[in-house]
């Protein structure tokens, strides 16, 4: 029989290093080796498909032709240009949208009384589809960069301050009378309970605001520019080549998929101490 | 010290809580209080806190330096995105929150070498230990402790009461120990309030006249159990669960 003694014994011996592992790098491999199996099979399928003859080319070339237009306008300096324009905008759009709903959603979460005033509102504005905005945009500021940017923040806005509302107000009430037995003021408390307990949920507001943010620099290209990744979809379409419109397509998946793997990435830095599914090690 | 007069606080419709506690609490002392669950021990320490502002009576403190009290909750309420060791820290001023004080607290409770271990990590004892030293690293003036060893195994929750002691004798704080356990406030208090109904009223006060430390189970505690488990009525239902 085990005793009292020998068991906490035991228990202080137990290893505090077992618990963090690198074990986590190599399951991010494994997963994107296991994720990257069906497009692969599908590009070749593809490639095969148009080789033979069975895709008509004019309307969907193969694959390597789509890589040859994409090097192509990398050899004569385009593509930077293009690729570099439509990620300014959507960056500035997001951060701009974001920056308002942090600091709108952060008054409207603590404040009760600025929650009646605000969010009828807010929640008013949210029922109008966003592309809705498009030509009051254009008739106050034209087609030049501040309406496709504002575009780009209205459509990242409205996801980030839902989530950052709803991440506040869902802030365990035990946590902050932790808070309030240490005096803290109610800046402090902001700072040192509420925000970092409302943060899971920010970061999930931030990564579909992204995505929304994506989407709408297409509908804000499309309407009108002299460049980026939308304003080739037009070109394409106007010229008949479906190489160009596809390889667009392409750039934006890829570019898509790369800001929010970056996000994902913070995410999985910053919530390490989340107790969910994915963090077990 | 703490001058506690006809307290009240009530829920649905005064079906729980408590009513009519009355006691006063001088400087260095320890108080124990017992009871049945639900007569409103956790819901008296919040009052006493200041975090249930909706009570009725007369609560004085003559404690003017006012170094905060210290609470430890039934509940660890970790804050699950700090490591231990910025938990333990919690309480402090910004300068000390990253000195090195909290290693002492943290080897008190014996979590040598856990001090990143995120909470999620953490088994229920070991949390338990970490809300502990995040009560004691302040140093408050008064302490309230609610249950403050329910989830630790016997041989750690010795320690730890000695610890409870050990920090007493050097600081002489003011204690209020809601606890479960009638040895513990044999062991540790020297008055024990026994609360008792729903909602919760005190029913006996026993004074424990025992210098500390003492010696746990001697004649006199043994007495005193015995005495207790009669108040609290519960050795007459032993009996009656066994006929
Ligand atoms: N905020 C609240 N609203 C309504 N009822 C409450 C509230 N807080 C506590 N109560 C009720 O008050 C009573 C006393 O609760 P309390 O938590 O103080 O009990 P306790 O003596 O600490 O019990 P235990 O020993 O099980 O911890 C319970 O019946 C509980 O349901
Ligand atoms: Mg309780």
């Amino acid at each position: 029989m085990i005793s009292e003694t020998q068991k906490w014994k035991v228990g202080q011996r137990a290893s505090p290093q077992k618990l963090s592992s690198s074990k986590g790098l190599f399951r991010v491999g494994k997963g994107f080796a296991l994720g990257s199996i069906l497009p692969i099979i599908l590009l070749i399928a593809w490639e095969i498909a148009a080789r033979v003859g069975l895709l008509a080319p004019h309307l969907l070339p193969a694959p390597s032709i789509i890589l040859e237009k994409i090097i192509s306008m990398y050899r004569d300096g385009s593509l930077f240009g293009h690729v570099s324009i439509t990620l300014t905008r959507v960056l500035l759009g997001f951060a701009i949208g974001t920056a308002a709903a942090v600091v709108i959603g952060a008054i409207v979460g603590y404040a009760k009384t600025a929650e009646q005033v605000l969010d009828p509102l807010f929640q008013a504005f949210r029922s109008i589809p966003s592309l809705a905005w498009v030509p009051l945009f254009i008739l106050w500021m034209g087609i030049g960069e501040p309406s496709k940017i504002s575009l780009i923040a209205v459509g990242v806005f409205f996801p980030v301050y839902l989530n950052i509302v709803a991440g506040i107000q869902g802030v365990d009430r035990k946590l902050i009378e932790v808070g309030r037995i240490y005096q803290l003021t109610p800046f402090q408390l902001t700072k040192r309970i509420i925000l970092p307990a409302a943060l899971p949920s920010f970061i999930t507001g931030m990564r579909s605001g992204l995505g929304l943010g994506w989407m709408f620099v297409v509908a804000a290209e499309l309407m009108g520019a002299s460049e980026g990744l939308g304003y080739l979809l037009v070109v394409g379409q106007n010229t008949y080549s479906p190489d160009t419109v596809i390889a667009s397509i392409l750039l934006f998946a890829i570019l898509g998929k790369g800001t929010d793997a970056l996000l994902k990435w913070i995410e999985y830095r910053s919530l390490k101490w989340q107790d969910s599914i994915n963090n077990q090690a | 010290m703490l001058n506690v007069k006809r307290l009240k606080r009530m829920f649905n419709n005064n079906q729980a809580g408590f009513h009519n506690i009355n006691f006063s609490v001088d400087k260095g002392e320890i108080i124990g209080i017992l009871g049945t669950s639900g007569c409103g021990k956790s819901t008296l320490l919040r009052v006493l806190s200041g975090l249930d502002p909706y009570y009725e009576g007369n609560i004085s403190s003559s404690d003017e330096a006012n170094n905060g009290v210290g609470m430890m909750f039934q509940e660890p309420r970790l804050l699950p995105w700090l490591s231990v060791r910025k938990n333990i820290s919690f309480g402090l001023k910004k300068e000390e929150r990253t000195s090195t004080k909290y290693q002492t607290y943290l080897d008190l409770v014996g979590l040598t070498g856990f001090e990143n271990h995120y909470p999620k990590d953490l088994s229920g004892g070991m949390a338990q230990r970490t809300a502990i030293a995040r009560a004691l690293i302040t140093e408050p003036e008064v302490l309230l402790l609610d249950e403050p060893f329910s989830a630790l195994d016997a041989f750690t929750k010795m320690q730890l009461q000695d610890l409870l002691l050990s920090i007493w004798q050097k600081k002489k704080t003011t204690m209020l120990l809601v606890t479960h356990d009638i040895d513990e406030a044999l062991y540790l208090c020297d008055r024990i309030l026994i609360l008792k109904g729903q909602p919760g009223e005190v029913f006996a006060e026993v004074q424990v006249e025992r210098s500390k430390p003492r010696t746990r189970g001697d004649a006199y505690l043994s007495q005193q159990k015995a005495h207790i488990l009669n108040l609290l009525n519960v050795e007459q239902k032993a009996a009656g669960e066994l006929k």
